[in-house]
C-alpha cells in the first residue's frame, strides 16, 4: 500500500530514514496506522527548512526532519528517530517536561525566544539558547495528540549580544582611567564575569629577554594571584610560535597535552595551578605584545565564546594600557619640561599672536619684580621700555612672514623702573596644521654686560682725554724747554729730566691705583732721585695724602727746585744741603723748602720756565700759593695749599 | 700792544696754560685773563674785558658747558679746546674745537673763524 507512505514523498532523508524504519513494535505502531493527524503534521515538518520535529503521543516520540537532525550532536541522529523525548532530550528535558506536558493538556501553543537551556553531553555542561515553539496538534477525537515543533538555535547571537555588552561596559569603565594597574584591574574583573575561570590574568611579552611576565591577576580559589616573569619556552612547546603568530591557545588538559610533556613545562603549570587554559595574545605592529589568559584549576573545554570575548577584551585593554602609558609618558614628560621651565636662569615668557602674556617662568617673574600670575594676562607692551613694542611688533610679523627664530636686544622696565637689557631669542609656537598660535621667548638679562661695555667706553674716552692731556702737558714742556735762545744742550737734558719726572710721578699714582698719593712717598721718589745717595736732602713731615693732579704738580715742582738747586743753589757745591718739611694746622698745609750752604743768592733778572711753573701749577692745582725767597743764604720756597682741597679734588680714577 | 685780541683763558692744566699763553702772544694776541675752575671761568665771563674766550670743555673733570652757555648769551665770541673727541660741545655744535695737544697753526684758524663769524 504504497498511497498510505504518499506523505512520507518529499521529507528528504529523514523522510526515507520514516519510510525504512521498522515500527510494527514501536509506540507508534505500523505507519499504514499512523492516523491522519500525525500524518499531516509530520508532512508539514518533514518539509519545513527549520529544525521541524513531530513529538506524538503521551511520550512525546519524536519524528523530526533533516534540519533538526543536524542540530543532534554527540551521534544522537538516526539513534534518536522514534524515541520518546524524555531520552532524546535527557540532559533539558526537566526543564521542557512540563511545558510538552502542558500542550498537550491545554491544547495551548507555547513560544520561547533565546531560552536559556544548560546542555550536558558527553559529560560537558554548557549553556545553550533556543528559540522555539510547540504547537498543538488535535487528533481525530479533537483531543491534542500530539505536538508540531519548530527549533532555532540561538546562541551564537546571545553570546555575541553578551559580549558586546560586556565591551560597551568595559569601553565606560576604562575610558577614563588613567593608571594602567586600575585598567588592569577592572578590565580582567569584567571579563571574569563571563568567562567562569579560577584566574584571568594579564601577561606582557619581552622580545628581547625571551620571557613573559604576568602583570595583573584577578582570581578565585583555589588559585592564588601569580605575578612574576617566566621564560616562555616554560609554557610549552610550540606555544612560544603560536602566540608570536597571535594564535589564540587553548589547553583543556594540561596533563594530557603533548605540547606540555617536558617536566619543567609541567612543574610551571604544577607550580601557577593550572589544568586548563586560554591564552590569546596581542600583536601590535606585527609584534607579539601581550596577552590575555584564563587558566582554571581543573580540566575544561573551552567555548568559542570565552575565546572571542578574550580576544576582544585583549585588543581593548591593550590599546587602554598603551593609552594609559602614553598618557603618563606624556606627562612625565610635560613634568620635566615644566621642572625645566620653573629652573631655567634663563628668561622664558610665552605669549599669544596679540603679545598677551601666557606664562612666564620664575626667573623672568623675579627680573620684572612681579609674581607669575599677575604678569600673565598683561600685554608685552606694558614691560617695555617707550619706542620698543614697536620693535617687538616688526619682529614678530618678520617671524609670521619668514618663519624662524628672531634674536634682538628690548629693554624692559620692572616693576620698580629698572631698565633691562634683554637678549631675545623667540620662536613662533604652532598648532598641529602648522598655523602659528602664539610664541614663545627665550631671554637672557644683558644689562650687566652692557653695563659693563658702557664703563668700558667710559674708561676708554677717558683714558684718551688722559693722554692727549699728558701730550698737550709734554708739549708745553718741550715748547719752554726749547724756547729761542737756549743751549740746545742744556735745553734737551732739561726736558728729559722733566720728562722723567713727569714719567716718575705717573709711576707713584699707577701704584696707587691714581687714587693719589702721600707726600713722604712723593718726596722720596723725586728727592731720592736728585740726591744720589750723597743724603744731602732732608725730608719730613706729618702723614698727608695729595690727590693725583696735586701729586703730579707738587712732584713737577720739586723737580724744578731740586734741578735749580743742583745748577746754581745749594747742591751746586759740596757742603750745601737742602731741607724740605712739612706741617700741617688744620687745613693748612705748609711745605717749606730750604737750602743751605750754597754759593750767595741772588734773585735772578729773569724767571725761567721752572719758577714759573712752580709759581702758577702749585697755586692752580693745590688751591693754595707758591712763593720764592732769594735769601743771600739760600733759596726758600714756600708752599702753602688748602689741605681738604687738595686731598679731594681732581680728576676720577 | 693796541690792536692785540684779548683773550680770557679758561684751562685747568697750568703748564698747557702756559704754552697757551706762548702760542697765543706768537699770534698777537693777549691773555688779559685766565681761569682754572668753572667758577672763576664763569666769575671772568661775567666780568668781560676780553675779546674772545679760549675754554677747555673738561676743567678737572667738570663740564665746562655753563661757561659756554653764558659766553653765547652775553654774545661772546669763543672757542672750544678738548683733549676728548669732538663730543662734548652740547649744543655749540658751530663754535670752533681745538684738539689737544694744539698747533699754533690750528689755534690761529679756529680764532679767525670765531672773529669772522662775528664780524
Amino acid at each position: 500500500m504504497p498511497e498510505l507512505k504518499a506523505f512520507l514523498e518529499g521529507g528528504g532523508e529523514a523522510g526515507a530514514l520514516i519510510r525504512a524504519h521498522g515500527w510494527d513494535s514501536t509506540l507508534l505502531g505500523p505507519i499504514r496506522e499512523w492516523p491522519q493527524s500525525l500524518r499531516s503534521s509530520l508532512g508539514i515538518a518533514l518539509r519545513s527548512p527549520t529544525a521541524s520535529a513531530v513529538f506524538w503521543g503521551p511520550d512525546h516520540v519524536f519524528l523530526y526532519n533533516d534540519a533538526w537532525a543536524s542540530l543532534l550532536a554527540g551521534g544522537r541522529h538516526p539513534w534518536a528517530l522514534g524515541r520518546p523525548a524524555r531520552e532524546v532530550l535527557a540532559d533539558i528535558w526537566p526543564a521542557l517536561a512540563g511545558q510538552f506536558a502542558g500542550v498537550l493538556r491545554n491544547g495551548k501553543a507555547v513560544n520561547r525566544i533565546d531560552e536559556l537551556l544548560v546542555r550536558n553531553l558527553g559529560g560537558e555542561t554548557f549553556d545553550s539558547y533556543w528559540s522555539y515553539s510547540l504547537l498543538p496538534v488535535a487528533g481525530e477525537d479533537g483531543r491534542i495528540a500530539g505536538i508540531l515543533a519548530q527549533v532555532r538555535e540561538s546562541t551564537p547571537f546571545v553570546l555575541r549580544g553578551r559580549r558586546e555588552a560586556l565591551m560597551l561596559r568595559m569601553a565606560e569603565r576604562l575610558r577614563l582611567v588613567g593608571d594602567p594597574d586600575a585598567i588592569l584591574e577592572a578590565a580582567l574583573e569584567l571579563v571574569g564575569e563571563e568567562v567562569d575561570a579560577a584566574r584571568i590574568g594579564y601577561a606582557e611579552f619581552d622580545e628581547e629577554a625571551g620571557t613573559i611576565s604576568i602583570l595583573g591577576c584577578a582570581v578565585k580559589p583555589p588559585l592564588a594571584d601569580n605575578k612574576g616573569t617566566f621564560p616562555t619556552p616554560d609554557f610549552g612547546r610550540d606555544i612560544g610560535e603560536d602566540l608570536r603568530a597571535g594564535r589564540t591557545i587553548r589547553i583543556d588538559d594540561s596533563a594530557r597535552d603533548l605540547r606540555l610533556e617536558d617536566p619543567r613545562v609541567r612543574k610551571t603549570y604544577a607550580a601557577l595551578g593550572v589544568a586548563s587554559a586560554l591564552v590569546v595574545p596581542i600583536v601590535s605592529g606585527e609584534r607579539f605584545r601581550a596577552m590575555l589568559f584564563a587558566h582554571h584549576h581543573e580540566p575544561r573545554r573551552w567555548m568559542d565564546h570565552e575565546a572571542a570575548l578574550l580576544r576582544q577584551a585583549t585588543e581593548h585593554v591593550w590599546r587602554e594600557i598603551s593609552r594609559a602609558r602614553a598618557e603618563a609618558e606624556l606627562r612625565r614628560s610635560e613634568e620635566r619640561y615644566r621642572r625645566l621651565f620653573e629652573q631655567a636662569n634663563d628668561l622664558i615668557v610665552l605669549a599669544t599672536l596679540d603679545q598677551v602674556i601666557t606664562d612666564v617662568n620664575p626667573a623672568a617673574a623675579a627680573a620684572i619684580e612681579m609674581p607669575p600670575d599677575e604678569i600673565i594676562g598683561h600685554s608685552i607692551a606694558d614691560f617695555l621700555a617707550p619706542g620698543q613694542f614697536d620693535q617687538a611688533k616688526r619682529m614678530l610679523q618678520q617671524k609670521i612672514e619668514h618663519g624662524g627664530t628672531t634674536q634682538h636686544e628690548l629693554i624692559i622696565v620692572s616693576r620698580s623702573g629698572r631698565r633691562l637689557n634683554w637678549d631675545i631669542n623667540s620662536t613662533l609656537t604652532l598648532d598641529k596644521s602648522g598655523n602659528p598660535i602664539g610664541l614663545h621667548a627665550i631671554a637672557r638679562d644683558v644689562t650687566e654686560r652692557r653695563r659693563a661695555e658702557e664703563r668700558q667706553r667710559l674708561l676708554v674716552n677717558e683714558l684718551n682725554h688722559r693722554v692727549k692731556n699728558t701730550l698737550a702737558l709734554v708739549q708745553g714742556l718741550a715748547l719752554q724747554s726749547f724756547k729761542d735762545g737756549r743751549d740746545m744742550a742744556e735745553a734737551r737734558a732739561a726736558f728729559q729730566l722733566r720728562l722723567a719726572a713727569l714719567a716718575a710721578a705717573h709711576d707713584l699714582l699707577t701704584r696707587e691705583s691714581w687714587e693719589g698719593a702721600t707726600l713722604e712717598a712723593l718726596a722720596a721718589e723725586t728727592l731720592g732721585l736728585h740726591d744720589g745717595g750723597e743724603a744731602r736732602i732732608a725730608w719730613q713731615g706729618p702723614p698727608v695724602r695729595l690727590n693725583p693732579k696735586a701729586a703730579v704738580s707738587l712732584v713737577m715742582a720739586l723737580h724744578e727746585l731740586c734741578t735749580n738747586a743742583a745748577k746754581y743753589g745749594a747742591l751746586s757745591v759740596p757742603g750745601g744741603r737742602v731741607e724740605v718739611g712739612w706741617s700741617v694746622d688744620g687745613d693748612l698745609l705748609t711745605i717749606l723748602w730750604r737750602e743751605r750752604g750754597g754759593p750767595p743768592v741772588r734773585p735772578p733778572e729773569r724767571r725761567g720756565f721752572g719758577f714759573r711753573m712752580i709759581e702758577r701749577a702749585l697755586a692752580a692745582d693745590l688751591d693754595g700759593s707758591a712763593r720764592l725767597d732769594f735769601e743771600p743764604e739760600g733759596l726758600i720756597c714756600r708752599i702753602e695749599a688748602s689741605l681738604a682741597d687738595a686731598a679731594t679734588r681732581g680728576e676720577a680714577p | 700792544m693796541t690792536g692785540a685780541l684779548r683773550i680770557l683763558l679758561v684751562e685747568d692744566e697750568p703748564i698747557i696754560a702756559m704754552t697757551a699763553e706762548d702760542m697765543l702772544d706768537a699770534i698777537g694776541c693777549a691773555v688779559v685773563a685766565s681761569a682754572a675752575t668753572l667758577e672763576e671761568a664763569l666769575a671772568a665771563s661775567a666780568r668781560g674785558g676780553f675779546d674772545l674766550a679760549m675754554l677747555d670743555i673738561n676743567l678737572n673733570g667738570v663740564q665746562s658747558l655753563p661757561v659756554a652757555d653764558l659766553l653765547k648769551q652775553l654774545g661772546k665770541p669763543f672757542i672750544f679746546t678738548t683733549g676728548y673727541g669732538a663730543d662734548g660741545c652740547g649744543p655749540h655744535t658751530d663754535v670752533p674745537l681745538v684738539a689737544k695737544p694744539y698747533r699754533i697753526v690750528d689755534l690761529e684758524a679756529a680764532i679767525a673763524r670765531a672773529i669772522g663769524e662775528r664780524r
